[in-house]
Formats: C-alpha cells, sequence, structure tokens
C-alpha cells in the first residue's frame, strides 16, 4: 500500500462516521422543518419573505413533498455510509477481496441508483409546482459513479472467487 | 475428493517427518499438513516438483485417482 492509500485509509473512517452524524443532523432537521410547517401560519410565503403560492398554488405542497424525498434520501445515504464503513474496516483489517464487499458494493450502486432517482421525483415536483428547469434533473457524473460501482462490485467478486481458489492452493 | 493424496505413505516410506520435508522444500507445515490430509483444493506445480525431488519419486506415487461413491461417504 502507498503512504497516501494508508493516510486516505486512515483519515476515511472518521470522515465517514462524521458524515453518518451529519446525515442524521440533516435528515432530523429537515423532519422537523416538515412537522413544523404544519404549525406556522401562513406557511411557506411568511417564512420564505415572499408569496410564492400566489404565483403557485401547489408549492407548499410541493415543498412538503420534496421535504419527505430528502428523508427518504437520507435514510438511503445512511445504508450506503454505513456500507461504506464496513468496506473500510475490512480494508483497515486486510481482508478486503471477499464476497461480503462485492455484494456491499453492489448495494451501493443501487442506491447510488436510487439518489438519481430522487433527483428525478424532486426536479419533476419542482417543474409540476414550481417552474420547469428551475431544478436541473440530469448529472453525468452520478450515472458514471452507478456505472463505475458496478463494475468494482464486479471485480470484487471476481477477486473474491479467485482468492477462494487460491486458499486452498499448496 | 476423488484425487487422494498419498504423501503420508510416501513419507512413511522414505522414513522422513513432514517437519523434514517442510525444511527441505521451504514450505510451512502447516500447508504440506492440508496437502497431507487431503484438505487442498490444489496443488502447484512447483510444489508439486520440489516433493518429488525430496522424496525421489513420480507425482503418481503421491496423487492417486478413485471414483468417487456417495454410498461410501
Amino acid at each position: 500500500m502507498t503512504r497516501t492509500s494508508v493516510q486516505a485509509l486512515s483519515v476515511a473512517r472518521p470522515v465517514v462516521r462524521g458524515l453518518m452524524v451529519l446525515n442524521i443532523v440533516y435528515a432530523c432537521a429537515i423532519a422537523a422543518l416538515l412537522a413544523w410547517s404544519f404549525f406556522i401560519a401562513g406557511w411557506p410565503q411568511r417564512p420564505l419573505g415572499f408569496d410564492l403560492v400566489h404565483a403557485h398554488p401547489l408549492a407548499g405542497l410541493g415543498l412538503r413533498v420534496i421535504v419527505v424525498v430528502g428523508v427518504v434520501g437520507a435514510a438511503i445515504v445512511h445504508t450506503i455510509l454505513r456500507r461504506l464503513l464496513a468496506i473500510i474496516d475490512t480494508v483497515r483489517v486486510g481482508d478486503p477481496f471477499i464476497l461480503d464487499n462485492a455484494q456491499r458494493l453492489e448495494a451501493i450502486a443501487w442506491r447510488v441508483l436510487g439518489l438519481e432517482g430522487l433527483r428525478f421525483i424532486v426536479a419533476a415536483i419542482a417543474a409540476a409546482v414550481w417552474e420547469q428547469g428551475r431544478i436541473g434533473a440530469f448529472s453525468f457524473a452520478p450515472w458514471l459513479a452507478v456505472l463505475l460501482l458496478f463494475v468494482l462490485a464486479g471485480v470484487f467478486a471476481q477477486g473474491a472467487r479467485m482468492r477462494a481458489d487460491l486458499e486452498g492452493t499448496v | 475428493m476423488a484425487i487422494l493424496v498419498n504423501l503420508d505413505d510416501m513419507l512413511h516410506e522414505r522414513r522422513m517427518t513432514l517437519t523434514e520435508l517442510a525444511a527441505q522444500i521451504d514450505i510451512t507445515v502447516a500447508n504440506l499438513s492440508i496437502l497431507k490430509t487431503g484438505k487442498a483444493r490444489a496443488i502447484r506445480f512447483s510444489t508439486l516438483e520440489a516433493i518429488c525431488t525430496a522424496l525421489a519419486c513420480q507425482p503418481g506415487d503421491l496423487l492417486e485417482f478413485r471414483r468417487w461413491n456417495p454410498e461410501e461417504s
């Protein structure tokens, strides 16, 4: 292992743990915001400071649905970070080429795909209740990441099988 | 498994212990023990060559194919 990858590995665990905490705080904050929105008179124009609902009557409902999507997204991100942490732990132990990691990577790939789906949903809601094209739905990078993750999962699965074969070789 | 390893018999014939063989061919006793007990899934040609050299035998003396009968196990 190179010095850079050793340093990256030692930093990765606390960073992922920190991101998990931030993600939970974010999910709780927006869930509280959603609950709070039902008790504020004149929501959402009063907190926003301008009359959004007059021009777009469904904007209030749209914002609430987007917050719900945000909470779902945070839950998905949490499962991704947990799997990432488990993968990092196997690298630290010195045994990363196992079938479990291949399955974890594949699960992460599906979840990143799910997050992209949520982004489309948010864009569709924004287009329906607010303004078309206001929130960009397509970005090339996440799709490339999904592809990369599926390929990596395949590489890990093959690596794990090869290692299992080698284990019984004398 | 249908492939049997007769390392134990060969060692007995040559009056050699597993530890002595391991020291001669530079393979750990643990790995040779895996081979001896038939738990190995594969054997490298280099390992086979080293064992054959040390025991002055042929691969056929070490390995044997026996048709696997499920009723026997």
